[in-house]
């Protein structure tokens, strides 16, 4: 099995970039930025492992607090403006397309549904929505009564969103409806499109508040990034530098402050001593094995690859794989239930205009006592606008529709507006990732995944898809038909306030690795009902300043 | 049948709405891919029909070439990033598939897939993804996930690969350096598809 | 809809919200002719003439170079929208009138007044059907109308640039003097204060939606309300100070307008694409035309100052 290559260069794909002193300059065509580099006998104060939504934060972040950082992530290190084509097909390169085994009663589809393989980890093909955690899910168990804790401060949390929104620069709408106040969006909301103003109409229609969607791409220009112009690729990779990924924001600052970034470099193992503190890692680049060495390490490779090298890393002190004292890695992994519902309009939508979700309704994340509400937790409900390829296999799959029934539906591609969810799914502990006795081409063994809905989910699920009907309903579209699915992974090394409870501290810190730390979606214990890359970029930015206000990294051990 | 006789998006080729990047990439597709044949000239057959059922074109003079393409992935064993249990990996799920379709059709009718009318093709299609399949063959092949999340889903995304796919359906094509300005309901920018007669409600 | 009420022929060049190439194309040439005749009064504000021209020559630019303004503006402006609905195109058709009615010997005394009548009713309904198109909105009222729903008080600089037209053949046709003059003046004055501190409040809403990413953005929201303020204490309060005060702050206006079309002009080639792709970009990027309206409304208030010096 291979992954597909772009076939505009390939070598991206092969040889890396980033090396000799320099890394690529996001924001040119070929030109370079100058890159310190480590050797790597070299101990670094840290080396980080992935670097998307996770550990980009973190890089940038400890970087510029003066620790010496590594941070590699086996995916290439693209120049959006030379690299990425209008073009579905192409942009399949961004995706993590190796294989994974998916099983268990809803098995979960992952590739381009589920996570990214590049600098600037699953943010290079996301699709913006920066959502922030209704406050009081951050207690969940004490405060709702449903699923658990997190292990930290919602007042922090609260306030390193502000952070990150800034440093994002996000178009957000001036008043935003839902939940306590909020300091204004650095920038203005974009344009609603009409795609999202079927969601505004249908909202106003049943009765709810809607807004436009708060956007990690800038409606004016930010720095080298010109505004978006609305292209609508944004799920294959944004060509103009518009969106805010890690790629165009982080990842140069944390080169700027001294860090070193490794493309192409898949990190294998964690190697740890008889005492079981992390000594460095095992790594494939440029054809072969090398080991970094590091004073400390974080992990930071999405929920499935995090916990997959974690439980990969079995040493002297951790024969379960590391950090995994009490059996939790790998489990309580948590997808989003994203199921749609689309229709038919009779004026043209054209909903390939501007990014996919203009406009948003949390009104089932903030309702708590409503006679219809039978599940706990809430899902937020967005405009969307697929694209050709991406939305024709999503009715096959579905619905097993094809043939001329296929091509009569597609005709319709203009006229078709849709609603989907992000829905909060329980965690449970059978969830969960486990490594398969195949290997793959490196050697390393394949993740299985394992994923069953529970009945709190279904119910969700059908509210949603119920609800969403009605509101597409009211906007006015008709030949209503529906898709389920799932979307963003979180969990699998989740955060809990003592070791039976979660495999890291609060800070992110393993509780069975002195030196060791968690520090992406992974990390979070339950999912909420918003997309996630904010809160991870929060959650990341607050576990580095708790490293920062520590110092020493390695203080515990 | 197209709602948008008359568009095309290669005529924006040479505008502002493709770059550099795009134009290689759509070149280098027209161009057809590299001949790399793997699969048996019996397979290619099956393989050809499935693909003219799932997206069938009586209407096009010069069909979309979507066999050929199929072929270049197989050969190529270009992942997806799921392999769902039931399935073996996709260059074998690709191969025990279309011999599988291959058997069903012999059990059931007496002649090829390849051999069988439109219609005929269909209903066996049907069949397969309701799971009700005769063929030993179909033995741990999940039949379902084979027939829509591999075979279907592989056909569908190199159909809308095709930029004569996306000027059928009124798809703006690639766009950029340059977007568009009006994104309003029946809207439209002077570089997109004139607008169709509305939907009649199709299959309602 | 039913299946038979669907047109037989697949195309129909003009559905409702139809996109009219012959019209657009008549428009965006209508806008261009707008810029042009910009660039051509705007070097003339830039020299400073002597001996200074008279009050009624000083007010008929500031209104043509308004209406010039408008023309080019609500030319690309409509034009974005669509043309969508027919009385879309009074908005440059009148700009263009009334720029030609300021124009050296057009038309009679009678065509012209006729003319600038209009353009004030024309930019009072301008109000109007801006108000109902930005209610109609899902969200409306809300900030995000008033970011991308037809702006509301825009069409108010044709109704300007109309009374600038008439009162300014008012004064060439019987010239007044001594106290008619001064007290023509202070309303006059009063009048166009409130006319920068409108234009100023568009700037303000507009650089708002642009987050004032460039420092420059806080200009025509600071100094044509400052401005503003002076000249209408000069008129409250007539004195050689504040006469003089309002006077350098209204000719700093003025070239704070000529230098705003080139930072607008500096941001077209800072969005994806640049000059190259101006289809795009002339009509998202920020509006050339625009800013020069200050400078339209700042030589009125110029007008009015000289008047109230009126020996
Ligand atoms: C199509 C799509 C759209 C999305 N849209 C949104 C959205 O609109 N809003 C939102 O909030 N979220 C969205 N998400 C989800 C969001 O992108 C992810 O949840 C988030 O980026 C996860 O952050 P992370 O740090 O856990 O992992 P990632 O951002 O995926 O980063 C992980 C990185 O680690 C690298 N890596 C993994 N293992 C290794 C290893 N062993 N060695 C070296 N490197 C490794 C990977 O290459 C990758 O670059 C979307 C996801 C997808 C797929
Ligand atoms: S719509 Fe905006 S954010 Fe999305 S790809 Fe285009 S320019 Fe980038």
């Amino acid at each position: 099995m291979s992954r597909p290559l772009g076939t505009l260069d390939p070598s991206a794909e092969t040889a890396p970039r980033a090396a000799g002193g320099r890394a690529p300059d996001v924001f040119s065509r070929e030109g370079w930025v100058p890159m310190r580099c480590f050797r790597d006998e070299d101990e670094v104060d840290f080396a980080v492992i992935g670097t998307g939504a996770g550990g980009g934060v973190l890089a940038a972040r400890l970087a510029e607090a003066g620790f010496s950082v590594v941070a590699l992530d086996a995916g290439p290190f693209w120049r959006p403006l030379a690299d990425f084509a209008s073009d579905e097909r192409e942009q399949d390169k961004l995706y993590w397309s190796e294989e994974r085994l998916s099983t268990g009663g809803d098995p979960l589809q992952f590739g381009s549904n589920n996570s990214g393989r590049a600098v600037g980890g699953s943010t290079v093909h996301f699709q913006m929505v920066t959502l922030r955690f209704r406050p009081e899910w951050f207690r969940a168990r004490s405060d709702l009564g449903y699923a658990r804790d997190w292990p930290v401060d919602p007042d922090a949390m609260w306030r390193y969103y502000a952070e990150v929104e800034a440093e994002l620069g996000i178009a957000g709408p001036v008043r935003y409806p839902w939940g306590p106040r909020r300091g204004r969006y650095p920038y203005r909301p974009h344009e609603v499109n009409a795609a999202g103003h079927v969601l505004a109409r249908g909202a106003e229609a049943v009765g709810i508040d809607w807004s436009p969607t708060p956007l990690a791409t800038v409606s004016a220009p930010r720095g080298k990034a010109p505004p978006c112009v609305y292209r609508g690729f944004c799920k294959i990779g944004c060509s103009t530098n518009a969106k805010q990924s890690v790629l165009n924001t982080f990842i140069p600052r944390a080169l700027a402050a001294g860090a070193e970034v490794r493309d192409l470099a898949m990190v294998g193992r964690i190697e740890t001593d008889r005492t079981g503190r992390a000594t460095g890692l095992h790594y494939h680049r440029g054809g072969r094995w090398r080991f970094q060495r590091a004073r400390a390490v974080a992990v930071a490779g999405y929920s499935i690859e995090t916990p997959r090298l974690l439980l990969n890393s079995a040493g002297p002190a951790h024969p379960d794989g590391i950090a995994n004292a009490e059996g939790l890695v790998g489990r309580h992994l948590m997808p989003h239930v994203n199921d749609a519902v689309w229709g038919v309009m009779d004026e043209e939508i054209r909903w390939y205009k501007g990014p996919p979700s203009m406009a948003v309704s949390e009104h089932w994340n903030y309702t708590d006592d409503h006679p219809s509400k039978d599940f706990p937790g809430g899902y937020a409900f967005m405009s969307q606008g697929p694209m050709p390829a991406d939305f024709a296999t999503s009715l096959v799959s579905n619905t097993g529709m094809f043939g001329q029934a296929l091509r009569n539906r597609m005709a319709l591609y203009n006229n078709m507006a849709g609603l989907k969810s992000v829905g909060e799914v329980l965690p449970d502990p059978d969830n969960r990732v486990e490594l398969a006795e195949e290997r793959d081409a490196l050697g390393l063994p394949l993740a299985r995944v394992t994923f069953s809905y529970g009945e709190e989910d279904r119910a969700l699920s059908r509210h949603a898809r119920a609800f969403q009907r009605e509101v597409l309903e009211a906007a006015g579209a008709r030949d209503l038909f529906e898709t389920t699915g799932t979307a963003h992974l979180m969990g699998g090394c989740a955060m809990g306030a003592t070791p039976s409870e979660g495999v890291v501290d609060g800070d992110g810190r393993a509780w069975s690795c002195p030196n060791l730390w968690v520090c992406d979606g992974s990390a979070m214990p339950t999912g909420g009902g918003v997309n996630p890359a904010l809160t991870i970029m929060a959650n990341a930015a607050r576990i580095a300043d708790t490293i920062i206000a520590e110092r020493a990294p390695d203080r515990r051990g | 049948m197209t709602r948008y006789p008359g568009y095309d998006v290669l005529a924006k080729r040479d505008t502002p709405s493709w770059d550099e990047a795009t134009r290689r990439v759509v070149d280098a597709r027209l161009a057809g891919p590299a001949a790399r044949p793997v699969l048996e000239e019996r397979d290619y057959r099956t393989l050809a029909a499935l693909c003219d059922a799932v997206v069938p074109q009586p209407d096009r003079a010069e069909p979309i070439p979507v066999a050929p393409v199929v072929e270049a992935a197989i050969a190529e064993d270009r992942t997806t990033g799921t392999r769902f249990e039931g399935l073996p990996t996709m260059r074998e799920a690709w191969g025990r598939g279309l011999a599988a379709l291959e058997a069903e059709a012999r059990l059931r009718h007496g002649t090829a897939f390849a051999d069988l009318t439109p219609e005929t093709r269909e209903a066996l299609l049907h069949a397969v993804d309701a799971e009700e399949v005769e063929a030993p063959e179909w033995d741990g092949l999940a039949p379902r996930r084979l027939f829509r999340d591999v075979m279907a889903d592989e056909i569908l995304r190199v159909y809308f690969a095709h930029p004569a796919a996306w000027s059928e359906i009124g798809f703006g094509g690639p766009a950029s350096p340059r977007g568009y300005v009006r994104l309003g309901a029946g809207r439209r920018d002077a570089w997109e598809a004139p607008f169709a007669p509305p939907p009649d409600g199709g299959e309602r | 809809m039913s299946p038979a009420a669907a047109p037989p022929v697949p195309s129909r060049s003009a559905p409702v919200e139809g996109y009219r190439p012959l019209a657009q194309a008549t428009l965006v040439l209508a806008g261009a002719a707008g810029l042009v005749a910009l660039g051509a009064l705007l070097p003339r504000l830039a020299r400073r003439a002597r001996p200074a021209p008279a009050p009624a020559a000083r007010l008929r630019r500031g209104a043509a170079v308004l209406s010039a303004s408008v023309l080019a503006d609500s030319a690309t402006e409509h034009y974005r929208g669509s043309y969508h609905h027919r009385a879309m195109f009074a908005a440059p058709a009148m700009a263009g009138a009334t720029l030609a009615s300021l124009g050296p010997g057009t038309g009679g005394p009678g065509v012209r007044r006729a003319t600038q009548r209009s353009a004030i009713a024309t930019g009072l309904a301008g109000n109007l059907f801006h108000l109902r198109n930005a209610m109609r909105r899902p969200g409306a009222p809300s900030w995000e109308t008033l970011f991308y729903a037809a702006p509301l008080g825009a069409p108010g600089a044709l109704a300007m640039a109309g009374i600038g037209g008439l009162v300014a053949s008012g004064l060439e046709q019987a010239p007044p003097g001594g106290e008619t003059a001064r007290r023509l003046g202070r309303r006059l004055a009063l009048g166009t204060s409130a006319g920068l501190a409108a234009t100023s409040a568009e700037a303000a809403l507009l650089h708002f939606r642009g987050a004032f990413h460039a420092p420059a953005m806080w200009l025509p929201v600071t100094l044509p309300p400052v401005a503003a303020l002076a000249l209408a204490g000069a008129a409250w309060r007539p004195g050689e100070r504040g006469i003089g005060r309002a006077r350098g702050l209204l000719r700093a206006t003025a070239a704070m307008g000529l230098l705003g079309m080139a930072f607008h002009a500096r941001g077209v080639a800072r969005n994806m694409g640049g000059w190259r792709n101006w289809s795009q970009n002339l009509q998202v990027a920020p509006p050339m035309p625009a800013p020069p309206a200050f400078a339209g409304v700042a030589l009125g208030g110029l007008a009015a100052l000289d008047l109230m010096e009126a020996p």
